[in-house]
């Protein structure tokens, strides 16, 4: 099959920018999810109301960034079909069972009790309540994990046989245990928690410089987020490191050459792949591959820095109330995670090119055959739309982040002026 | 065990069609329930504790579809391009609305959001409509006049669907208005009719689409059917306790 190369280009494009910011999204949800839920575990065991209150102050940022999230993954998971029929096509039976999964055990329990858990704060038996947090952080783990095993699929296929024109399961439980997938699962789940510890201590420190009336909740909040930061990154790193290890792939052979920027090992591999697959550049761009992998290495050197003096600071509690250029170090810190796992994401990614499933399929060959018209009009969409949906998300985060507990709708008892007005007053 | 699995995906179909078409429904009619701000955050919270949940049942058909039957998965959404790009959308903008109507409290901005809620809710249906047309008359490309008015007629089923859930949810003045558009045989009895016609729309879609011949590999299948009937009474036990704890009628305003 030969499409068009705007058709490639633009579904390519497409890929990238919906997959990279829906990327950003999760990394905040899923490491929120699991502070948030150590919060309210810690309100429920104490009912402390300032552990309450912290409670559903996170909580409100984190749904605000799940919902939008929320509706880029939904973007995702249809874009697949759309754009890539060829993928599904050929690695359908294998990479297809594990979205599947993800749909099912994943994705629809934790929806299903994230709406219990908005709606029904107030309405059910707190430790019911405290469960559906623990349910929907699972569940958003599971999730993620589901999802790394279909992306491990693509980066180091296993468990497969060849059948004709298309790929057949044979092992599930290789393709389950596969090292590429867990390692990066376990990597990113590292990376959530320092986004999310980064985000929660930056917050934190903002309002401890304006000497917020609620001091206490974010003198705790602060310490939580420095607390969690440093063996966050140290569980990250150690993670990412393990990755180079894996033996036995060429994509990841590629990644570790390029990354060392070693161009005899660049081009044996290069010519490796010439005498399997024929004549072809199998190279993917070394230039930004590289710079992706050094720019997330650069920004986790400066976050641990941070971190470390941060956790030697924190202890001293005239010092977390006080002292104000740390305040905004810990602010201007929020994006660095952000950088960090984006870059990541690009190294994964661009770094397992031309292939859509390494060393069986071309990018090129899993593209669907649409006209440049119709990726045009998807393209101009959702580059739109995800663009307006990042402005409001992170408007809204910041919003909401700055007026403090107070103006927190999640979880607050129903205010009798709130009460449906009379049907006669109209517009 | 294709059997089953076309089962698990027509089980998944009708789920999200009676589920989500009422609060699809309820999006749709908006302005009529609704008449002052306040009046339509109520109505809102007539579906917020189920939308999220509701949604999530066309999740896991497109997650059924690329699992057992990633051929037709492929095939059906890049044949349907255009449509499934306006759905997105649609779904976008009407969630979008949902989540952040509340959030800022200002008049403008609730306004701009509900009209985002009714404008995506609209979409979501005609978007529907226009699918399930085109599926059940086997050319899913083509666009004719009889589809567009068949997919008009669909969008109706999800609005009235939307006022049958309603008047079941509210109180008082919406509540009124939702059964007068109802029909006189009460609103329990629409609903009836609605996801009646509904199951029917998605049994006849079903029947049309090539499911048996695109069914995923032997060795797939066995590790896919027996483990989504293993979840599946967790899946309709999660959602059954989320209808139970919201069984009663609406009382006030919910988060959103």
């Amino acid at each position: 099959m030969s499409v068009n190369g705007e058709t490639l280009e633009l579904a390519r494009w497409q890929f990238a920018l919906t997959a990279g910011t829906h990327f950003l999204f999760v990394a905040l949800t899923l490491g929120l999810a699991t502070l948030v839920a150590c919060v309210q575990t810690w309100a429920t065991l104490t009912r402390n109301p300032v552990h309450a209150r912290m409670t559903r102050f996170w909580g409100q940022l984190y749904v605000i960034n799940y919902a939008v999230g929320i509706v880029t993954g939904l973007v995702m998971e249809l874009q697949i079909g759309l754009n890539w029929s060829g993928l599904t096509h050929f690695a359908g039976n294998v990479f297809g069972s594990a979205l599947a999964m993800e749909t099912l055990v994943a994705f629809f329990i934790e929806s299903t009790f994230l709406g219990l858990w908005i709606f029904g704060w107030n309405r059910l038996n707190r430790w019911a309540h405290l469960t559906l947090i623990w349910i929907v952080t699972l569940t958003a783990y599971a999730s993620a994990y589901w999802i790394m095993v279909s992306n491990g699929f693509l980066q180091n296929p296993v468990g497969y046989r060849l059948d004709g024109k298309s790929l057949v399961l044979t092992d599930v439980g290789a393709v389950l245990a596969n090292p590429n997938s867990i390692l990066a699962f376990f990597h990113i789940l590292g990376g959530a928690l320092v986004t999310a510890s980064f985000f929660m201590a930056g917050v934190s420190a903002y309002h401890l410089r304006r000497g917020h009336a609620d001091s206490e909740g974010f003198r705790r909040s602060l310490r939580i987020g420095v607390g969690v930061s440093l063996p966050a990154l140290m569980f990250t790193v150690t993670l990412g490191g393990m990755q180079f290890d894996i033996p036995g792939q060429s994509e990841q052979a590629f990644k570790s050459a390029a990354f060392g920027g070693s161009a005899e090992e660049v081009a044996r591999v290069q010519a490796d792949l010439v005498a399997r697959f024929g004549p072809g550049d199998y190279l993917p761009p070394a230039a930004l591959v590289d710079g992706a992998a050094t720019l997330m290495m650069a920004a986790w050197a400066v976050m641990m820095l941070i971190s470390g003096l941060s956790v030697l600071l924190m202890s001293f509690r005239r010092v977390v109330s006080r002292l104000r250029v740390w305040h905004w170090l810990l602010m201007l810190a929020i994006p660095l995670p952000f950088v960090s796992m984006i870059s990541g994401w690009v190294y994964r990614e661009v770094g397992r090119q031309p292939w859509a499933v390494n060393e069986l399929l071309l990018v090129r060959d899993a593209v669907s055959d649409l006209s440049p018209g119709t990726m045009r009009l998807s393209i101009t969409a959702f580059g739109v739309v995800f663009a307006a949906l990042v402005v409001l998300n992170y408007w809204l985060l910041a919003r909401q982040a700055r007026r403090g507990p107070e103006g927190v709708a999640l979880g607050a008892p129903t205010a009798p002026d709130e009460r449906p007005a009379p049907a006669a007053v109209t517009f | 065990m294709e059997m089953i699995a076309i089962g698990l995906l027509g089980f998944f179909v009708l789920g999200y069609l009676l589920l989500a078409g009422s609060d699809i429904g309820v999006g749709m009619t908006l302005p009529v329930l609704g008449r002052a701000d306040a009046e339509r955050r109520v109505v809102i919270a007539a579906i917020a504790p189920f939308f999220l949940g509701n949604e999530v049942w066309l999740v896991a058909v497109v997650g059924l579809l690329a699992g057992m039957f990633p051929d037709l998965e492929g095939d059906l959404l890049s044949g349907l391009g255009p449509a499934v790009v306006v759905l997105l959308l649609g779904w976008i903008a009407r969630d979008m609305g949902l989540w952040s109507r509340g959030r800022v409290d200002r008049r403008s901005w609730r306004v701009f959001w509900d009209g985002a809620i009714v404008a995506g809710s609209w979409t979501l249906a005609l978007t529907w409509g226009w699918i399930l047309a085109g599926v059940l008359a086997g050319d899913v490309a083509g666009p004719t006049p009889v589809r567009a008015v068949f997919a008009v007629v669909i969008a109706a089923v999800f609005a009235v669907h939307g006022l049958a859930f309603a008047a079941l949810r509210l109180r008082g003045p919406a509540r009124e208005r939702a059964r007068t558009l109802s029909g006189p045989s009460g609103e329990g009895a629409t609903f009836g009719l609605t996801s009646a016609a509904l199951a029917v729309l998605g049994v006849l879609a079903g029947l049309r689409l090539p499911l048996a011949d695109t069914v995923a590999d032997a060795g797939t299948l066995a590790f896919l059917v027996p483990a989504v009937l293993i979840i599946l009474p967790f899946l309709v036990g999660a959602q059954a306790w989320v209808w139970w704890i919201f069984r009663h009628r609406v009382e006030g305003p919910s988060y959103l």
